[in-house]
């Protein structure tokens, strides 16, 4: 069965990797000893990890003295402490204002963002912005719009693949119902509330280009369609429900469509 | 963090000589610049020390801190991305091609070296989360629910995004050639 196999693909990775605690870890390796393709899978990925562990960035160490890390960071303290707060109020806001003030900030100062650096004064900023501000291009501006949209539509597909991963592979037995359901259940409280995050958030995460993002319409529409109804499951849903939803992404091919989309899309 | 968090600089220097060699490697892996990672490390202590406040006292503070490398990490990469794209409006498609190492002739280059190059393009390819999950894992030894707490991560979102992520490299470093060893 796809979903099972699915299930032990990851077993049997993360067991390669080392990452798989003592319980799952001995089922994961029971498995491997009775599966060759599982083993052949796992001796590759034990060999890829070999390889990896000699990657020179697992011993590496900062080219600079501790003390004056230390006096570097204690400069920036100092600048943020006597400088605006604006400096750490911008995480606060929303993550398409901040898109809409990124998207701004490009078509507006690109001389000020090559020459940018943390540390620069914001008052020497000022002064470029006007200066500058006619150079730029139509065409560069409908390029770095195009960008910021397919960007936000990988991110609203990676999203979603992840909650519909999840509902794909193998949820919990509910145990919540009270009395106990006659019928089995699986808890799919997680998955749900997640599911109605995203679509709450998908007209502002996917919509503010259509055109940009054309060619990912019949997936993203496909994808709206099953977290919506993810979304409309009860938190301990009903095994039966949760089989028809997988039937049915597979039926489309849903998750394989997610990842090559989002590969398209990044480019 | 207690001293931190009320306001005294002077717990900045323990702090830091107690991670920022761990938060150099996350960023590092993350970012495969050693200048950019430097940044990451100082940006990474200027936010402990301005959000310590909010430091959850009884949580752990290394996964607190790999979470602010990797969130200031992944807004480097980005700011870098969008560098690059700006001023080469002409390179679409596959950036890649932009991540590649100058070239250098093959007698200068170690056998360590041509590793660490296509271990960096691989990694670069993989999507933000994943990328983060695999640096935390295979360069911080991290465990999978530790990772989860420092990302902020279902366990299962974590497990799915290493299984992921292993498998992206091994399609991209397929004809990686054999160990020294």
């Amino acid at each position: 069965m796809i979903l099972e196999h699915l299930r032990l693909r990851r077993s049997v990775t993360l067991l390669a990797t080392g990452a798989l605690p003592g319980k799952e870890a001995a089922a994961a390796r029971a498995h491997v000893e009775r599966c060759p393709r599982c083993r052949a899978d796992h001796d590759e990925v034990v060999a890829l990890m070999a390889r990896l562990g000699e990657d020179p960035v697992r011993g590496a160490e900062p080219d600079m003295p501790l003390p004056v890390l230390v006096a570097l960071v204690n400069a920036r303290v100092e600048r943020t402490l006597t400088g605006p707060k604006a400096v750490w109020g911008w995480r606060l806001v929303s993550l398409p204002a901040a898109a809409a003030a990124a998207l701004a900030a490009w078509f507006l100062v690109p001389p000020v963002v090559y020459h940018f650096r943390p540390e620069l004064d914001p008052a020497r900023r000022a002064p470029a912005v006007a200066a500058q501000a006619a150079v730029v291009s139509e065409g560069a501006l409908l390029r770095l719009e195009r960008n910021v949209a397919r960007e936000q539509a990988v991110l609203y597909l990676a999203e979603a693949q992840d909650v519909l991963v999840n509902v794909a592979a193998s949820p919990r037995d509910c145990e919540r119902t009270e009395p106990p359901a006659r019928e089995a259940r699986v808890d799919l409280e997680a998955e749900s509330r997640r599911s109605r995050e995203l679509l709450a958030r998908r007209t502002l995460l996917v919509e503010a280009d259509e055109a940009a993002v054309l060619s990912a319409r019949p997936v993203l529409d496909d994808v709206d369609q099953m977290l919506r109804e993810v979304a409309t499951l009860e938190s301990c849903a009903r095994a039966r429900d949760l089989a028809r939803l997988r039937e049915e992404m597979d039926k489309r091919n849903l998750l394989m469509k997610m990842r090559l989309m989002q590969r398209e899309l990044a480019g | 963090m207690a001293r931190l968090a009320a306001g005294d600089r002077d717990a900045l220097e323990p702090l830091m000589g107690r991670h920022y060699k761990r938060v150099y490697r996350i960023a590092l892996g993350y970012l495969r610049n050693p200048e950019d990672a430097l940044d990451v490390v100082q940006e990474t202590f200027v936010r402990a020390f301005a959000h310590a406040a909010r430091w959850d006292g009884a949580a752990e503070v290394a996964p607190w801190l790999a979470r602010i490398a990797v969130n200031q990490s992944i807004d480097r990469y980005r700011r870098n991305r969008r560098r690059r794209e700006s001023f080469s409006p002409l390179e679409e498609g596959d950036h890649q091609e932009s991540l590649k190492a100058p070239d250098i002739s093959p007698e200068r280059r170690t056998l360590s070296e041509e590793l660490g190059d296509r271990i960096a393009r691989a990694v670069q390819g993989l999507p933000e989360t994943q990328r983060a999950v695999f640096v935390l894992r295979h360069y911080e030894e991290m465990s999978l629910p530790e990772i989860a707490a420092s990302l902020g991560l279902r366990l299962g979102t974590v497990k799915s995004s290493l299984h992921r992520a292993v498998h992206r490299l091994r399609e991209r470093l397929s004809g990686l050639p054999a160990g020294r060893a």
